[in-house]
């Protein structure tokens, strides 16, 4: 039994002939972590997904998941993995019960086994109430709650959520957040997730691959991923001679850091509450018209400028 | 193979709970029988019996007249709108992703399929109960023996399995429920080049050739014969109708599975 979940190996998937949605990635995901793939949309993480969970034929390049390569032994693979998809895909005239119910009956559990999971489950993601109600009534906090449940229904070694609080007002965000956090101490259980949101990630993740274009970016833990940031960073926007501020802020002793793209500039310092004034008459002196300037602690965000040159958006 | 069964399983719970399905299925053969047969029976009987379907032994329907002739006809429309429903329901899943929580789950993709068609095929035998009791409300005789009666809900089982598969062929490669409407529409014409509603010896020659090679014909003459334990004149023999009807439910359900598996193929996905 190897200690990864997921291992992808120059993993890429070219539609039509010319359009090159993964290329050529590379991942290990070791097993019992919660694992990001952050990134824009676009990038290729849906589509990493799928290959991942044997709904795509990959058009070069090798995965496993739990041990088993997805192409030659898919069937393995389906029966140890559990995954939720990007939009809701419930069956809307069945009760929610009755959505885990053969949801689990698919995956061969007996009839004890599902009982005591359904109520397990729905315990978890507090939907009791709602379970014996249909689908149809539910709202999409709700509907999502029971995708994740249905997800775990099977005990899967491996749960794939593709974008799982995309559009969630964020009480439910939060809730989810937690459901996920108190599956942490699951043993045996290894998420994979992908979001387009560096907060999420940060939160969740054990690990985070950055991904842009069907690559891999960067990896690793998120605190790994910041460090070189600087201890603070500072993001202006603005007109005029930014070429000259950079010049300018490069000379400053305390600068760690300078990092131009999308129209932003980011300068890692020490203590930026201090440096910040400095910073501003820097700016006025060199041209430059600040319209926009922010002290925070590093983010993925920030790394993402950094190693792509370009703003992860959030959506 | 209980994967088969749990799928089916679904689309009949789904199914008697939707209360506007349950009804319009059992009232539609009542609608059929009442306002097409009803007519026709009194429009051909007007005419002096002449047009009567006959018996090889000389007599027309058991005293039941056009209805009970047309019987088998219904039964088999109501097939045809089975599948076509059932197809509709495998575009739906399909469209709203329904379809990626069966492939994603370890079971054989013709499960899929399969349960689809059966729950088809279920149904149709409720309605052909339904539409029986109907015949017997409107003085059709039936045949006791209730080996026949086996024997002719085994038949209209396979032929609905056939259309079932042929419409989840169509609904496996359509992209819109737009696109599969307007295929689907095909179908009726099956039921009108057979015998469901005139004897084959009236049509003209051309007709006759193509009511022959529609499986259509089979599964009628076959219920006629069971059900009410008459031969028709120029009806095909018992044999080579149950050999029409085995192998239209097999290639019926190939093609669906076919139709099904090379769509996911050419987007790309993996079977």
């Amino acid at each position: 039994m190897s200690d990864t979940a997921i291992t992808a190996r120059g993993l890429t998937k070219r539609y039509n002939g010319d359009i090159l949605a993964v290329d050529g990635l590379d991942l290990d995901v070791p097993c019992g972590t919660i694992y990001a793939l952050l990134g824009p949309n676009g990038a290729g993480k849906t589509t990493t997904v799928s290959m991942l969970t044997t709904l795509l034929r990959p058009t070069a390049g090798t995965a496993t998941v739990a041990g088993y390569d997805v192409v030659s032994a898919s069937a393995q693979v389906r029966a140890r993995i559990g995954v939720t998809f990007q939009e809701t895909v419930l069956d809307k005239d069945l009760r929610g019960q009755e959505v885990l119910d053969y949801h689990g009956r698919l995956y061969g559990m007996p009839r004890a086994e599902r009982a005591r999971r359904i109520a397990e489950l729905l315990a978890l993601v507090e939907l009791d109430e709602a379970a014996p109600r249909l689908v149809k009534g539910y709202s999409g906090g709700m509907k999502r709650r029971l995708e994740l449940a249905r997800g775990l229904m099977t005990d899967p070694e491996v749960l794939f959520l593709d974008e799982p609080t995309q559009g969630l007002d964020p009480q439910n965000r939060a809730k989810v957040w937690e459901y996920l956090g108190t599956l942490r101490t699951r043993r045996g259980l290894t998420i994979l997730l992908t979001t387009h949101d560096m907060e999420e990630a940060d939160t969740l993740a054990d690990r985070v691959a950055i991904v842009d274009h069907g690559k891999l970016i960067v990896e690793g833990t998120p605190r790994e991923l910041v460090t070189g940031m600087g201890a603070d960073v500072i993001r202006i926007q603005g007109a005029g001679e930014s070429e000259a501020l950079v010049e300018a802020l490069g000379k400053m002793p305390f600068v760690q850091t300078i990092h131009r793209g999308d129209g932003l500039i980011q300068v890692g310092v020490d203590q930026g509450n201090r440096r910040l004034p400095e910073i501003v008459t820097c700016a006025n002196q060199s041209g430059f018209r600040i319209e926009f300037i922010a002290v925070a602690r590093p983010t993925l965000a920030d790394v993402f400028l950094r190693h792509t040159g370009r703003a992860l958006r959030d959506v | 193979m209980t994967a088969t069964f749990d799928l089916w399983h679904k689309h009949m719970t789904k199914f008697f709970r939707n209360g506007e399905a349950t009804f319009g299925m059992l009232l539609q053969p009542v609608l059929w029988v009442v306002l097409f047969g009803v007519g026709m029976q009194a429009m051909l009987e007007a005419g002096g019996g002449g047009l009567l379907p006959q018996s090889s032994s000389g007599g027309g329907v058991s005293g039941a007249g056009y209805i009970g002739f047309m019987l088998p006809g219904i039964i088999t429309l109501s097939a045809l709108a089975g599948a076509v429903a059932g197809g509709a329901t495998l575009l739906d899943e399909r469209l709203r992703g329904i379809v990626k929580e069966y492939l994603v789950a370890p079971i054989p993709r013709y499960s899929i399929l399969l349960a689809n068609a059966l729950s088809t095929v279920t149904k149709g035998l409720f309605q052909a109960l339904v539409i029986v009791l109907i015949g017997l409300a409107f003085g059709a005789h039936l045949a006791p023996d209730p080996a026949s009666w086996g024997l002719a809900l085994l038949f209209a089982a396979l032929y609905t399995l056939g259309i079932a598969g042929l419409a989840l062929a169509v609904a496996a490669v359509v992209s819109s429920t737009l696109g599969y409407h307007g295929l689907i529409a095909l179908d009726l014409p099956l039921l009108f080049a057979s015998d469901a509603f005139y004897p084959l010896d009236v049509l003209p020659s051309w007709m006759g050739w193509i009511a022959r090679l529609n499986p259509t014909t089979y599964v009628i003459d076959t219920l006629r014969r069971l059900m009410y334990g008459v031969s028709y004149v120029g009806q095909m023999p018992g044999w080579l109708s149950a050999l029409v009807l085995v192998g239209f439910a097999a290639l019926g359900m190939a093609l669906a599975t076919l139709a099904f598996r090379a769509e996911i193929r050419a987007r790309g996905g993996a079977v």
